[in-house]
């Protein structure tokens, strides 16, 4: 980040995650938003740029929601557009409202990442859908599958085993019991885990996220416009983007499929701009991962371990609070809540208030510095953001 | 006569339907791709800076961003990388469980998508683990090709 | 700040070419620009993307397109918004300094897909779709209201519309009318990609101001003939360039019909209220190459125009569409649902010169604001 300006979020809004939610979206949206600026101290008056974020529109039904939701987070009049980059909208969008600002064109922005997909009765279509048509399609592949393609080979090169993955989800599903916003609020042991419903192998129900609908928006402005105010000051902030296809990544020299080459590239670089050798090193990491397979594969670019101790890492309950080491997910992350178009906002925002302070029952208490990953299309979007205290 | 703010009035939803139909222009290098399957040929393209042999077949590679220039047939015989058992029930596709997987076919630096066959799947944990062996498999063309990826399916060597 | 620069820039207009797949149009047009702007794939910091998923028929249309963009292993954003948005990110990029080397690429192929019905779901379900509304008849909307209100729109339409040449004879290239729109005034449905290369290093055209601006969704809500987004847009990015509307020598346009175009002239102070239809019908300052008439696909045409802008500024291009050296261009690009996001972006001309070794050096021809 060589930007002249520093940035940081300074206020932070969220409806709950639901399955479905009732209300219009721009009503969803003007409340997220709304609470967003009063935590901030700004008012709509202060905001230059608003910043959508929303994934397929087929999940909606409805073509270029954005228009409509916009309004409501306060856009006439001012500068607006939609980031669609998939699994990593939410992250995207704010990255956007954060180059616009470094440009100098404007003092602060809302973002506002969105999903309405309880609107579509075909979930798996419209996932099946964003597979090259040419190549792909024909063999109805869907994001669950295409997952589950990841995790059989995660457990062919280096032992990982469903048992491992379902301690993680446990620990997922035990953080999000203290986060009032997220959907799934039960405490699911392993046990049940192993036993939920087989969706592709070796993916299970409760080792992948639920459909989730939700908003959430964030104020993000020049850090001296927080005052005395604490603020998550951004630290550090990049985004890679790799090839499509899959099958191009499988024994590839600069980095195998599974070991997620541009979450490493991209975590070297905001790391470095943050200063720090690890994500180790932060208090909090929220981990953007659909599928407890996932998450693991994330620990090697995170450098939390080389990618072969993963499954030793597990072992130990690496990401527990009170383990001495980060708190992965104390929000408890995709697992728990994963409304495609804000989530991967939400690991932003999740961050944000825990440097803040501001994360109530599920704060992480002292935590100073938090790293949020995103994720998106093909595992071929990966971002990775340091946030620290002001 | 004003009304009060608020009151209940029942939350309304109105169906909706979205059908969408697209007509995909597959280009000329898929065209041809497509066309080495009806001649029971799996054909790779050549990247003149990086040497790789993409399959299926592109028009460009996008790691060197660069045009492809050779043509190669590579081997229907392969290795197994990768896998799963699906359980989704799509219209117009055959009916779940399916394994679909990424194959290494023998002179490609690429691996290619599609189903496989010849494994028994009444016990998903055992056919599991059978695959994780990174078994060897052939691709087998159908007798009648339609231009798709599904027009050759990989078959198991040793029946699992 | 840096300054920012215009390298190269390409458009690939076509219909149904079924030799190339979407992705082989894109990789065409992005080595077109980059071959013009003397870089290659490797010396990109950053790659920011105009695409609509529902207009390409991919759910998530830059996970299997981006790669035909240059984009593997790149620092790659995608906006589902008109390419002038994404150009306006991009400078924003190499603006900060955070970047050296940007491609901003945009795309829509509406040979793939049903363009109506697309355009038809834009629209609120529950207010608006039940009224059959599309783009199209949004346009009618404006167009009905201009005829009514300015005498100059009825009596010009005609030879405005006669400048932008024959039409395909293809019926599927030309939409359902609303009326009182006709045929001429109608887009031209097509393919389009378009790419340009923004670096801070000198060269032949500098972006010298941007700007943007958002109306409401709901129609009823619009000042439908008065475009207050892009009044507004057209304004920051003119007083950015420290440049007066009457300075503008080169403009290009966006606008989804000739009405529509009219309006925006009006709107960037072009021409007076009720007399961009005027223009229109007197020279060719405003869209040359035909407009809305040469191709059209959402979300591609802010970058459409942006590139048009630059070429005719490398050519020399003067203010009737003739070679009369001109300096500054105005070019501008509109959102869907009927144009609810406007944005407006000036470029200017430098005096691009060869020392006595034959290397290329730059000079400004008016003073880069704190560059």
């Amino acid at each position: 980040m060589t930007g002249p300006a520093e940035l940081a979020i300074i206020g932070v809004g969220q409806t709950p995650s639901r399955r479905r939610h009732e209300g219009s979206t721009p009503e969803l949206v003007h409340a997220a938003v709304g609470e967003a600026l009063r935590h901030s101290g700004l008012g709509m008056a202060d905001i230059d740029l608003v910043i959508g974020g929303f994934a397929p529109d087929a999940l909606a039904g409805e073509n270029c929601p954005d228009k409509r939701f916009l309004p409501a987070a306060g856009a006439v009049g001012k500068w607006s557009m939609r980031v669609n980059t998939g699994g990593t909208t939410g992250i995207a969008a704010a990255y956007a409202a954060m180059d616009l600002l470094e440009a100098g064109h404007g003092d602060a922005a809302v973002v506002v990442g969105v999903e309405r997909m309880a609107q579509a009765r075909s979930v798996p279509a419209v996932f099946n859908s964003i597979f090259d048509p040419i190549y792909e399609r024909d063999t109805g592949l869907s994001t669950v599958s295409m997952a589950a393609l990841r995790a059989s080979r995660m457990m062919q090169r280096w032992g990982y085993t469903a048992e491992l993955w379902a301690r993680v989800a446990e620990r997922n599903f035990k953080h999000a019991t203290s986060n009032p916003l997220a959907q799934i609020r039960t405490a699911y042991t392993a046990a049940e885990v192993l036993t939920s419903r087989m969706l592709a192998w070796p993916i299970r129900q409760l080792d992948a996220c639920p459909i989730s609908e939700g908003v959430c928006a964030v104020v993000i402005a020049r850090t001296a416009a927080a005052g005395s105010r604490p603020a998550a000051v951004v630290r550090g902030r990049a985004t890679v983007t790799d090839t499509y296809n899959m099958g191009d990544r499988i024994g590839r020299r600069e980095g195998d499929l599974v070991e997620l080459l541009t979450l490493r590239l991209a975590a070297e670089r905001a790391l470095g701009q943050a200063g720090l050798g690890s994500a180790a090193g932060a208090d909090v990491v929220e981990i953007h991962a659909p599928f407890d397979h996932a998450e693991t594969m994330a620990y090697a670019p995170l450098r939390f371990c080389a990618a072969a101790e993963g499954p030793a890492l597990v072992a130990t309950g690496f990401g527990q609070r009170d383990g001495g080491g980060p708190v992965l997910n104390p929000s408890g992350g995709p697992q728990a809540a994963n409304p495609v178009g804000a989530t991967a906002l939400i690991r932003l925002a999740e961050c944000a208030l825990q440097v803040m302070g501001d994360a109530g029952q599920r704060q992480v208490p002292g935590a100073a510095t938090a790293v949020a990953t995103g994720q998106g299309g093909s595992t071929q979007f990966s971002t990775c953001t340091v946030l620290s205290r002001n | 006569m004003d009304e009060p703010a608020g009151g209940s009035v029942p939350p309304l939803t109105i169906d909706g339907h979205w059908a969408f139909d697209y007509q995909y222009f597959a280009g000329a290098a898929a065209s041809r791709f497509f066309a080495g399957l009806a001649a029971r040929r799996i054909m790779g393209s050549r990247c003149p800076q990086c040497a790789r042999v993409l399959v299926p077949a592109r028009a460009f590679c996008d790691a060197c961003f660069v045009e492809t220039t050779d043509w190669v047939q590579v081997s229907p015989h392969g290795t197994l990388e990768t896998f799963t058992i699906l359980t989704t029930s799509f219209p117009g596709l055959p009916e779940p469980p399916l394994v679909v997987g990424y194959v290494a076919l023998e002179g490609a630096s690429t691996a290619v998508l599609n189903f496989v066959d010849g494994i028994d799947l009444t016990d998903p944990d055992a056919a599991g683990a059978r695959l994780l062996q990174r078994p060897r498999v052939t691709a087998r063309f159908r007798d009648s090709c339609q231009g798709r990826i599904t027009d050759f399916v990989f078959t198991l060597d040793e029946p699992a | 700040m840096r300054p920012v620069y215009l390298h190269g820039s390409a458009v690939s207009s076509t219909w149904r070419d079924a030799s190339r797949s979407l992705t082989d149009l894109i990789f065409d047009c992005v080595s077109s620009a980059l071959r013009q702007a003397g870089v290659t794939a490797a010396d990109l910091g950053a790659v920011v993307l105009a695409a609509h998923d529902l207009v390409d028929g991919r759910g998530l249309t830059s996970m299997v397109t981006a790669p035909a963009a240059a984009t593997y292993l790149k620092d790659e954003t995608r906006l589902g918004d008109d390419g002038a948005l994404a150009f306006v990110l991009g400078d924003a990029r190499v603006r900060s300094g955070s970047v050296g080397t940007c491609l901003v690429a945009a795309w829509g192929r509406a040979s793939e897909g049903p363009v109506d019905e697309i355009a038809h779901a834009l629209f609120d379900p529950f207010t608006a779709r039940p009224l059959a509304l599309t783009e199209i008849a949004v346009s009618g909307l404006r167009a009905a209201r201009c005829l009514g209100d300015y005498p100059g729109y009825g009596r010009w339409r005609d030879e405005a519309a006669a400048r932008r040449g024959p039409r395909p004879a293809d019926p599927a290239r030309t939409p359902a009318t609303a009326w009182p729109l006709r045929g001429g005034e109608l887009p031209v449905w097509a393919d389009l990609v378009a790419a340009a290369v923004l670096s801070s290093s000198p060269g032949q055209v500098r972006v010298a101001g941007v700007g943007m601006s958002t109306e409401p969704y709901d129609l009823g809500d619009r000042d439908l003939t008065g475009l207050p987004a892009l009044r507004a847009a057209s304004a920051q990015a003119l007083t950015a360039a420290g440049v007066d509307a009457a300075e503008v020598d080169v403009l290009e346009l966006d606008g989804l019909t000739l009405f529509d175009e009219a309006l925006a002239a009006e709107a960037v102070g072009a021409a007076a209220r009720g007399e961009g239809m005027t223009i229109l019908a007197s020279g060719d300052r405003v869209n040359p190459d035909g407009g809305y008439a040469a191709g059209y696909c959402a979300p591609a045409m802010g970058l459409v125009r942006i590139a048009r802008a630059a070429s005719r500024l490398r050519d020399g291009q003067g203010r009737d569409g003739q070679g009369r050296d001109g300096r500054v261009a105005l070019a501008t690009g509109s959102s869907v649902v009927a144009a609810q996001v406007q944005a407006a972006v000036v470029l200017e001309r430098t005096h691009a010169t060869q020392d006595a070794d034959g290397r290329q050096t730059t000079q400004d021809m008016q003073d880069a604001e704190g560059a």
